[in-house]
């Protein structure tokens, strides 16, 4: 039988296409155009073929920066996320009075904007004056006052800055995963025997694994976007010896400070590409372990 | 009223969405009907509030002499300018037809083809009116770009040593004694001390480290090294770099430590400077301006000096920052914006409020005579402040207009970084023996450098 062609889809979704493709289609293909040029602001293009994705691969600044935002993003994975999963357990105790408090207390941080907590975060790191040092030094006076946060632990400073923000954060997307976990099966290995640490890993663990991979591909992504925390707090720059330079920080210099668009864009793909990969490969394990 | 309310609540709108129309309409009425301040006039923008605080008066002046011809003066964030200015010149957005630009933003608007460039070339002008005879040459390069001009300078900008002269004249130091930084180091040394027992000294003798691209550039300059030649051409590995770094290294690491980084413009770094735990920092002019303003307590504690030399004789000052204003090349009032750069520029009742308003000294050679500048500095002990700085204008070592002198200098600090690096892993601490390593690690800095400046094209293009 032929299918009558309805046009009344198509016309709800015109504004959406439209503007969809004004606004991501073209700039998206425009700026693969644009990564195979080299340019000076857009008035003034030369075309050079693969050659900003050949410079790109041999450039130690990208390299220093994919070093830089790889270990920020373990930092996040490895510390952000156990701590947001600890949090939401605690949250998640039958008896616990005040949940509704601790929750907002928790997730509170994550209302403050990125500029305000570098903003926050940049004092508390100072030498000699920052609340950390004086607090270690007094301590002990071994610490040495003058550790310079921001010039030696760049990353490490801006991992615990994102771990205050948004622990809180993903503690909510755990503590709604731990809310569904079926209470009969974990009744049901109770009466069994099962201990705490057993009940967590063979019950809690996996029935949450979807919402923690969700998790994970979104810090991820957002770990690799890291901008406006390294840039505000250290002042507007990469940092010493560019320890704080970042993918999107490199782009943003090259394409907006010294107009060359092209490379920006080569830089803004590759990243692209990187996030792409890293989806699959997570979405391939995520698979593999409910075929499991 | 109420009711009707609820009635128009539950047949089209949730509550919150109400709430959140009802913010809508009123705030976007109060927006507009908001004045908005209009600024009449030939658009001149600048950046810096001492600068705009100090034309305003002149430039109404000039309005009131030239109806023909008046411009409208705009304070605009450093940020602002750089991003419209850059916006005007690479895509022909509105950019102001008088522009003041600093040093850094500048240098961006270089890094096309040279016919490319946003300002209009001055050079001809320059020559043919006189202008560039009575301002201080050196002062010219930062904004000549492949031998054309493209900014008359706003200042010179040249650096003394500022020290806490109260600490050093109570412990009987003499500072006349001092010509060279080993001088400055043997001399000064007795006040490096540790007043809390913790086994570290409170108290160090120059703001210096590893990873200050500006003081390390400063004193790279001092020395008569460069980031590029005058055809701009990389010159990272030049061996005074190498020797500069070398010497460098000894002062902020190992067992003769005797620098420290204190934060130029933070808080942190005021109190610190307050508290006495650097006696010596580098001050470019602006930067005693700035200090005045931000820590006046430092007043009566701090006495400047000519840099302790590299060595007998040679070279007291040094070189920071600068300003330039310029012309958009497509502005249609390019003689009205000439006439406002001289009027200005070459103003001395511009070039006195400039000094009183922030301790810059002007770059119009004829203007150093004023008595402004001979007068005693209260915040400087006394010291006559302007004349010192006047007296070392002159031997302001000349500075390339690259584009990427920035992306070089950060370059310089991962160099400062390794080496201090290698100090400490080896435990050397003797110039002569790091000089090799500081020598290896610049020749691939160098390499670095030429070959991210190898990818502009268009540099090239104008090059050749």
């Amino acid at each position: 039988m032929k299918r009558k062609f309805n046009i009344a889809p198509w016309l709800f979704l015109t504004p959406f296409l439209g503007l969809f493709s004004l606004f991501t289609v073209w700039p998206l293909l425009h700026s693969l155009v644009l990564a195979m040029q080299q340019t000076y602001g857009p008035g003034h293009t030369t075309w050079v073929g693969l050659h900003n994705f050949t410079f790109l691969f041999s450039d130690p600044l990208f390299w220093k920066a994919t070093a830089n935002t790889v270990k920020y993003t373990l930092g996040s994975l490895f510390i952000q996320l156990p701590v947001a999963l600890g949090l939401a357990l605690l949250l998640n105790r039958p008896n616990l009075k005040g949940r509704a408090y601790f929750r907002l207390i928790f997730f509170s941080p994550s209302l403050v904007g990125l500029p305000f907590v570098a903003m926050l975060f940049a004092p508390i790191f100072e030498r000699r004056t920052g609340l950390l040092n004086v607090m270690l030094h007094n301590l002990t006076t071994a610490w040495d006052p003058d550790f310079a946060w921001t010039q030696n632990y760049i990353m490490s400073a801006l991992i615990i800055a994102a771990v205050w923000m948004y622990a809180g954060f993903n503690m909510v997307y755990f503590l709604a995963a731990l809310q569904n976990v079926s209470k009969d099966l974990m009744e049901a290995a109770e009466i069994d025997g099962a201990g705490p640490w057993q009940r967590f890993w063979h019950i809690t663990l996996p029935e949450i694994t979807p919402i923690a991979g969700f998790v994970t591909l979104l810090s991820v992504i957002g770990s690799f976007q890291l901008f406006e925390l390294s840039y505000i707090m250290l002042n507007n720059t990469p940092g010493p010896d560019n320890r704080g330079l970042t993918i999107v920080m490199y782009l943003y210099q090259t394409g907006f400070q010294t107009g060359d668009l092209g490379y920006a864009s080569a830089i803004g793909w590759v990243l692209a590409l990187m996030l792409i990969a890293i989806a699959m490969i997570q979405r391939r394990l995520l698979k593999r372990r409910e075929e499991l | 009223m109420f009711k009707a309310l609820r009635n128009l609540t539950g047949r089209f709108f949730s509550p919150g969405a109400l709430v959140i129309l009802i913010i809508a309409i009123v705030t976007s009425t109060i927006v507009a009907l908001l004045p908005t301040r209009e600024i009449k006039g030939i658009p001149f923008w600048v950046s810096a509030q001492p600068h705009y605080e100090a034309y305003l008066p002149l430039v109404e002046e000039w309005n009131r002499e030239h109806p023909d011809a008046q411009f409208g003066l705009q304070l605009l964030h450093a940020s602002a300018l750089e991003r419209r200015m850059l916006a005007g010149f690479l895509s022909g957005t509105p950019v102001a037809d008088l522009l003041e630009a600093n040093i850094g933003v500048a240098a961006k608007a270089f890094l096309g083809p040279v016919e490319q460039v946003g300002f209009h070339d001055l050079t001809e002008r320059l020559h043919a009116e006189g202008l560039y005879g009575q301002i201080n040459e050196p002062s010219f390069a930062p904004y000549t770009s492949r031998g054309r001009i493209f900014g008359v300078p706003h200042d010179v900008h040249p650096v003394l040593l500022a020290y806490r002269s109260d600490i050093v004249e109570a412990a009987g130091i003499d500072v006349s004694q001092i010509e060279t930084w080993d001088d400055y180091f043997r001399i000064m040394r007795p006040l490096m001390q540790d007043f809390d027992g913790d086994g570290r000294p409170d108290r160090y003798l120059l703001t210096a480290d590893a990873t200050r691209a500006d003081v390390i550039y400063m004193l790279l300059l001092q020395a008569g090294g460069t980031l590029f030649d005058e055809n701009d051409h990389p010159t990272v590995n030049h061996p005074t770099n190498a020797r500069v770094l070398a010497e460098m290294t000894t002062w902020i690491t190992g067992p003769n430590k005797t620098s420290i980084d204190v934060g130029a413009f933070t808080a942190a770094g005021h109190r610190q400077r307050l508290d006495g735990l650097v006696i010596g920092t580098l001050v470019p002019d602006w930067m005693a301006g700035q200090w005045k303003m931000e820590n006046p307590g430092l007043a009566g504690k701090v006495k400047l000096m000519p840099i302790p030399a590299w060595e007998k004789g040679g070279r007291r000052t040094s070189v920071a920052g600068g300003t330039m204003i310029g012309i958009n090349k497509t502005s249609e009032h390019i003689e009205e914006s000439w006439e406002m750069i001289k009027y200005l520029y070459t103003s001395p009742i511009l070039a006195e409020r400039t000094y009183r308003k922030a301790s810059i000294i002007s770059p119009a050679k004829n203007l150093w005579s004023l008595p402004v500048y001979d007068e005693p500095d209260p915040f400087f002990s006394g010291q006559p402040s302007g004349r010192m700085y006047i007296d070392q204008a002159p031997h302001v070592p000349h500075r390339p207009s690259s584009p990427y002198t920035e992306t070089a200098g950060q370059y310089l600090v991962s160099v400062a970084i390794a080496l201090k690096t290698y100090a400490e892993r080896n435990g050397i601490y003797d110039a002569a023996s790091l000089l090799p390593e500081a020598q290896r690690l610049l020749d691939q800095t160098q390499a670095d450098v030429q070959k991210m400046i190898s990818r502009n094209v268009f540099l090239q293009e104008g090059d050749s």
